[in-house]
């Protein structure tokens, strides 16, 4: 039976309350920012007492205000609440104001005075590196010996390619209700990822202990990573001011400033040099990944991390060298991104195969089959993990068959010999993505299980909630694992007084994490129960031997599996165990087992498994406009076992989508200061209902159950987003076909309308040379 | 008539099935207050979502139901641009009005049975867009519902499982819970729109008119010659939702049914000024098709519902998506004020950035498109980052005729987004006339589309690539025309 998403009649019936949606009394303040006009910049003075008169005002805060600490970055302790002395992007905090409306807000904010010496301003990736503004040393990862495999190989090539940010446009802006309590407590209702840190920060900068502090996340409205560390930002703005007037602050980003204000996927610059052999096997391949930090940490370093240890993608290099180098700028601080540097780590090593092709005059599948992990030889990655379970090989061999790719290849070249002006593409790729946050410890997860004496369940646990349908899975387990129907399980709101010290939900791991935290707790209720139903069914009927071991949870009934006839339903079961006396709530805590990775040496097992996706993407390109359609994706991807198909495709088919925007129209433009351009969806770009692929043929992985996860499932949120590489690739095809597969296509990415069109034009040039 | 002594009053709506009257001048709603801010403001429309507000994301579609002739007729817009004032005369529709106490309606249960919401955040917009369709197109193609859903963004899903419910809701042919109260809601809104006496809302900081007659608005013009036309709204709303303005003066024309008529005789059609562009759209595809074809990747349905063309042809953006075809047709407008009418071609309506020739009592009242010659051959193009709901980066409409010589008898060659105002390529048009149209003879007149425009660069595009498109759409134009 189909399980729908545990929210979906509320979503589509206005019932769903998202954090702007809760109702509060009308002492409610919101609370709204004055930022930096400047990318960097000295704060000379200010003064505030004339703007604090405003009507309608209730507070105006400084740094000077802050009850305890001025610090919100989650792991390095760089980004203050608000400004100090000076102000390193534009859009950073300096002041905060509560006010009832956003008019008194605006009167008030022309009234601050304040005085800034500029100063002299990193504004691009490039300028970054010039200038070695480097937030931390360097990271290095390497196996084989690169400079000698280098020196030996036959033929080598080299080049550089710039990656773009993106912004992770998710429907519900940052927002954050913040109502204080009794004493020192406030109560947050926060849009994040991660309610414990949200928590910790909110504890931190109130200067309290985190037993005052309750954090609840309902649902979010879209997260994609924005939300794992910049949630804490609103929601630590929000506790200053609810804090201070002693009254619930709300503080929401309108669009415009959460566009400017907030972090973003990093945009990279890749250097590489590659050596191949004539075979088009890949022997050697040095990387340098420059990753444009922003102003702060964050969580740059972990991106750069996944980055690095997704830069050969499914392929095995037996030299291969990948230096990673964050760049520190005064851009807003960027974060993590659905894929977490992975997608960026694997361009590099997909364009190299992509150039290695057209030098070789090969189809790229080639190539790319030939450099493919191997299953008994040829699996160690470049940090020492042994690839296994690999399922490349299976999904190359159906994806092959079923997207048709042989003959779709010749009918590209067929329709490319036959039209100047439009031109098709065709690339396949594969993705091979480590589970596991690589900082081993975030690895855990809890789950506090509740029954009642009428049988239903409520389920808490340490995961959010942002569409991915967490909650569902979440609740089918538990109904699994109890043998009852799904109406009789509830998923609460995420909170941090329920579960406490929770990871994020990220790293496509709350399935894998939570699910077995929540397994384990219903393990232990089942276990209370068994032992009440030996007793009950032994009253039931005298003289059979019941014994815990045999007891059975199906169909909202416990019976023993040697007398299947004699069953207890399952609310009187748990009935009895209350009468029994027995405790009818137990928490479930899971770590992976065996991950860890050591920083120092690049070496180590940061995966506990990989999943893997292929897809197949054809496009056409107006050689004139440069803008392109998608004529037909197919997709395979392994989920495992799924524990939902639906969701899991739902997952695929959004994530390849987003991926879509990311290699076509995202794209970030800023000027010389360090001013975002597109800072709202009249210049910013995600795709829409007709940018998708015409023809989208999505499907799972069938018979490749995965043997150590919870029912043998596969973590699915974030793998598919890299399968719109291939459209990247695609495109470059299409480019290419302009110079008849001989001049390599000059294509940054995102590929615009504007850059295809500028590329085929340089193509059409050099062929009239 | 002395509008000195015009009485405030108020507006009257129906909000699902229950009549609302809004008096400005003891509300705290002012009458330039959105439509989602007024329905967010309420405890039971909290399904009505601000995702930009600027009608690009469709978060907060609702649906109106109005009267057109002589039947309801449903459309989806974009609450985040529409001004409170407006809805005056309406049925306003949002999800929470679809289900019918614990039963869902045909497009909600679709909508869960698809997987079609995730983060769900969108999903009551995408709800409303398509129950907009519902009510409209009873057998709707992909291409419709792909229309229908082109204002609104979905960040999670890829769009197909919306895709998917709104095919599968749509096999009920429109028959829903609404259907036998159409009667009756068109009777209370004839009732509320009986009324033709001019609206004045007014609060401490607002004026606001809502006149029913072009008389009274000519009237109104002239004694208020620096009040802001609104029509659709979809282009100064976003001077209240972005920059923040108090617009104290406005002069609301949306009620002037008058100004929403179509017609034609033998050699011209007529629009209204006040038609909306989508029924501008609808009404051209035969006539003019490459007015059609531009108008199809205007904006998204929604912004189309309500935008009315004369907004975006007095608003004289560079960046129009109308004005390149409308100046190559030979469009020209009829323009009135109280001591009467003028006609003045659209390319010399518009002087320079967003400035024409409207003086400050005048209105435009009709669009004149004339029928073209049989031997002209019309096209327009649109290029942008994005193909629904995205502004030009270049956009131009281009008639050619050659005559029976096979020579460039006369040429016209209009680009947006090249120059501070829609403008014509006129050196490449005289390089080009009396010429074979051969793509030596384009490929050489393109050489002077660099003589007629130095564009920007900007957050849509660089400089170099607007002029490499100018001329790239030349070439376009010969090969799909060559001969």
């Amino acid at each position: 039976m189909k399980i729908f998403h545990e929210s979906a009649a509320y979503h589509v019936s206005g019932k769903a309350v998202y954090i702007d949606d809760i109702q509060v009394s009308d002492q409610i303040l919101n609370g709204y920012l004055y930022t930096s006009p400047y990318a960097h910049a000295k704060i000379l003075k200010f003064d505030l007492s004339e703007a604090r008169k405003t009507n309608g005002v209730s507070a105006i805060l400084s740094y000077r205000d802050l009850p305890g600490e001025n610090q919100m970055g989650p792991i390095v302790h760089d980004e203050p609440v608000l400004a100090e002395k000076s102000v390193e992007f534009i859009g950073q905090a300096i002041f905060l104001i509560a006010a009832q409306t956003e008019e008194a807000a605006l009167e008030a904010k022309k009234k601050i005075s304040i005085e800034f010496e500029e100063l002299p301003a990193v504004t691009t990736l490039k300028q970054g590196i010039e200038q070695n503004s480097f937030l931390q040393a360097q990271r290095k990862i390497e196996i084989g010996n690169t400079e000698k495999a280098l020196k030996e190989t036959k033929n080598t090539l080299s080049g550089e390619i710039e990656i773009g940010g993106q912004e992770h446009w998710y429907l519900e802006t940052q927002v954050c209700l913040c109502v204080p309590g009794e004493g020192m407590e406030m109560k947050a209702y926060a849009s994040t990822q991660n309610p414990a840190e949200t928590q910790a920060i909110i504890a931190e900068v109130l200067g309290v202990s985190k037993h005052q502090i309750e954090v609840e996340t309902r649902r979010l409205g879209g997260a994609f990573g924005g939300k794992e560390t910049q949630g804490n930002h609103v929601a630590a703005w929000a506790a200053v001011l609810a804090n201070h007037t002693k009254r619930p602050v709300k503080v929401r980003l309108q669009r415009d400033e959460d566009q400017k204000i907030t972090g973003k996927r990093h945009p990279f610059l890749i250097k590489y040099t590659a050596g191949y052999n004539d075979e088009g096997l890949i022997e050697a391949v040095d990387l340098e990944l420059f990753a444009n930090a922003g102003y702060a940490t964050d969580l740059t370093m972990a991106v750069l991390e996944r980055a690095m240890m997704h830069a050969e993608n499914a392929y095995f290099i037996p030299n291969m060298r990948i230096i990673g180098k964050p760049v520190k700028t005064n851009l807003p601080s960027n974060t993590a991104f659905r894929g977490f540097g992975g997608p960026q780590g694997m361009i590099g090593i997909e364009t190299i195969i992509d150039i290695v092709a057209r030098k070789l005059q090969k189809d790229s599948a080639e190539i790319r089959f030939k450099n493919l992990y191997g299953i008994h030889d040829k699996n160690i990655t470049p940090y020492g993990q042994k690839v296994e379970n690999n399922r490349l090989f299976m999904l190359y061999e159906q994806l092959v068959k079923s997207s048709e790719y042989q003959m779709r290849r010749k009918d590209v070249e067929r329709y490319n010999a036959q039209n100047e002006f439009s031109k098709r593409g065709l690339a396949m790729t594969p993705v091979k993505f480590g589970i596991s946050f690589t900082t081993a410890f975030l690895n855990q997860a809890g789950a506090l299980v509740n029954l009642y004496t009428d049988g239903s369940v409520l389920l808490n646990h340490g995961g959010v909630e942002m569409g991915q349908g967490l909650h569902t899975k979440m609740q089918q387990i538990a109904a699994l694992e109890f043998g009852i129907d799904i109406d009789l399980v509830k998923v609460n709101a995420t909170n941090t007084s329920k579960v406490p010290n929770t990871s994020p939900t990220a790293a496509s791991s709350g399935t894998d994490l939570n699910g077995m935290a929540v397994k384990i707790a219903v393990d232990k209720l089942k276990a209370r129960l068994a032992k009440v139903a030996v007793k009950k069914l032994a009253e039931l009927q005298q003289g059979l031997n019941f014994v815990e071991e045999d007891i059975v949870f199906e169909k909202n009934a416990v019976f023993s599996s040697k007398y299947s006839d004699l069953k207890i339903g399952f609310q009187q079961i748990v009935n009895a165990a209350w009468l029994e006396r027995e405790s009818l709530s137990a928490t479930g805590f899971y770590s992976t087992p065996g991950v860890h990775f050591d920083r120092t040496e690049g070496k180590g097992q940061p995966f506990f498994y990989f999943a893997f996706g292929m897809a197949v993407t054809e496009v056409e390109i107006d050689v004139l406009t440069g803008q392109h359609h998608v004529l037909r994706a197919d997709i395979l991807h392994d989920a495992g076992e799924s524990l939902n198909r639906s969701i899991d495709i739902g997952q695929v088919e959004g994530a390849y989508v987003q991926g879509l925007g990311w290699v076509t129209s995202e794209e970030m433009k800023y000027d010389t200061k360090g001013n975002l351009l597109n800072h709202s969806p009249d210049t910013y770009k995600i795709p829409g209902v007709r940018d998708i692929p015409q023809i989208f043929n999505v499907k799972l992985l069938e018979g490749a159950p995965n043997p150590t996860t919870i029912r043998k499932s596969k973590a699915v949120g974030e793998p598919p987003f890299m399968l719109a590489i291939s459209a990247y690739m695609a495109l470059r095809d299409a480019v290419s076909a302009v110079g008849n597969h001989k001049l390599e296509p000059d294509l940054q990415l995102p590929a615009t309308n504007e850059w295809i069109v500028l590329a085929c034009r340089k193509l059409r040039n050099m062929l009239m040379c | 008539m002395n509008h000195e002594i015009l009485k405030t009053s108020e507006i009257r709506f129906l909000l699902g099935e229950q009549e609302v009257n809004i008096d400005f001048s003891v509300s705290n709603y002012k009458p330039t207050t959105t439509l989602l801010q007024y329905l967010r403001s309420l405890p039971d429309r909290k399904s009505v979502k601000e995702g930009c507000a600027e009608g690009d994301c469709g978060a907060c579609t609702v649906v109106f139901a109005e009267i057109k002739g002589n039947a309801l007729k449903y459309k989806a817009v974009n609450s985040c641009i529409v001004f409170l004032a407006s809805v005056h005369g309406k049925q306003i529709l949002t999800v929470e009005d679809l289900g019918k106490g614990k039963h869902l309606h045909p497009i909600q249960e679709a909508m869960v049975e698809e997987d079609a919401g995730q983060c769900g955040f969108c999903t009551p917009g995408f709800t409303m867009s398509i129950f907009g369709l519902y009510k409209n197109n009873n057998e709707p193609e992909k291409s419709d519902i792909e229309t229908a859903l082109s204002g609104n963004l979905c960040r999670c899903t890829g769009y197909r499982p919306i895709l998917d419910a709104a095919e599968r809701a749509c096999i009920y042919k429109g028959m829903d819970k609404f259907t036998g109260k159409e009667h009756q809601i068109f009777q209370q809104l004839t009732e509320i729109k009986s009324n033709k006496e001019i609206l004045f809302l007014k609060t401490e900081q607002n004026q606001y008119y809502l006149p029913f007659s072009l008389s009274d608005l000519l009237h109104l013009k002239k004694e208020n010659p620096h009040a802001l036309l609104a029509g659709g709204t979809s282009d100064i709303a976003l001077r209240v939702t972005k920059k923040k303005e108090n617009l104290p003066l406005i002069i609301d024309i949306s009620q002037l049914d008058e100004l929403k008529t179509i017609s034609k005789n033998d050699n011209i059609m007529f629009f209204g000024a006040g038609c909306s562009l989508e029924d501008v759209r609808i009404a051209c595809e035969k006539e003019f098709p490459s007015l059609f074809s531009i108008l199809s990747v205007f904006g998204s349905l929604p912004v189309r519902n309500n935008a009315t063309i004369s907004g975006n042809i007095g608003s004289a953006s560079p960046i129009s998506d109308t004005l390149p075809v409308l100046m190559a047709l030979d469009a020209s407008l009829e323009i009135q004020n109280i001591h009467g009418k003028r006609e003045q071609k659209i390319e010399d309506f518009i002087v320079g950035y967003r400035k024409t020739t409207l003086s400050s009592d005048e209105i435009i009242t009709r669009i004149k498109i004339p029928f073209q010659d049989k031997n002209n051959i019309l096209k327009s193009y649109k290029v942008s980052k994005r193909r629904d709901l995205d502004i030009s980066t270049v956009n131009a409409g281009f008639m050619l005729n050659i005559n029976n010589r096979g020579l460039v008898e006369s040429i016209k060659l209009v680009y947006g987004g090249m120059a501070a105002f829609t403008k014509r390529a006129t050196q490449t048009e005289k390089s080009l006339l009396n010429k074979e149209w051969c793509r030596e003879n384009v490929e050489n007149a393109l050489k002077n589309i660099q003589n007629d425009f130095s564009p920007i660069s900007d957050a849509r595009a660089g400089a170099e690539a607007r002029q490499l498109l100018a001329e790239n759409l030349l070439l376009k134009f010969w090969n799909e025309t060559r001969i």
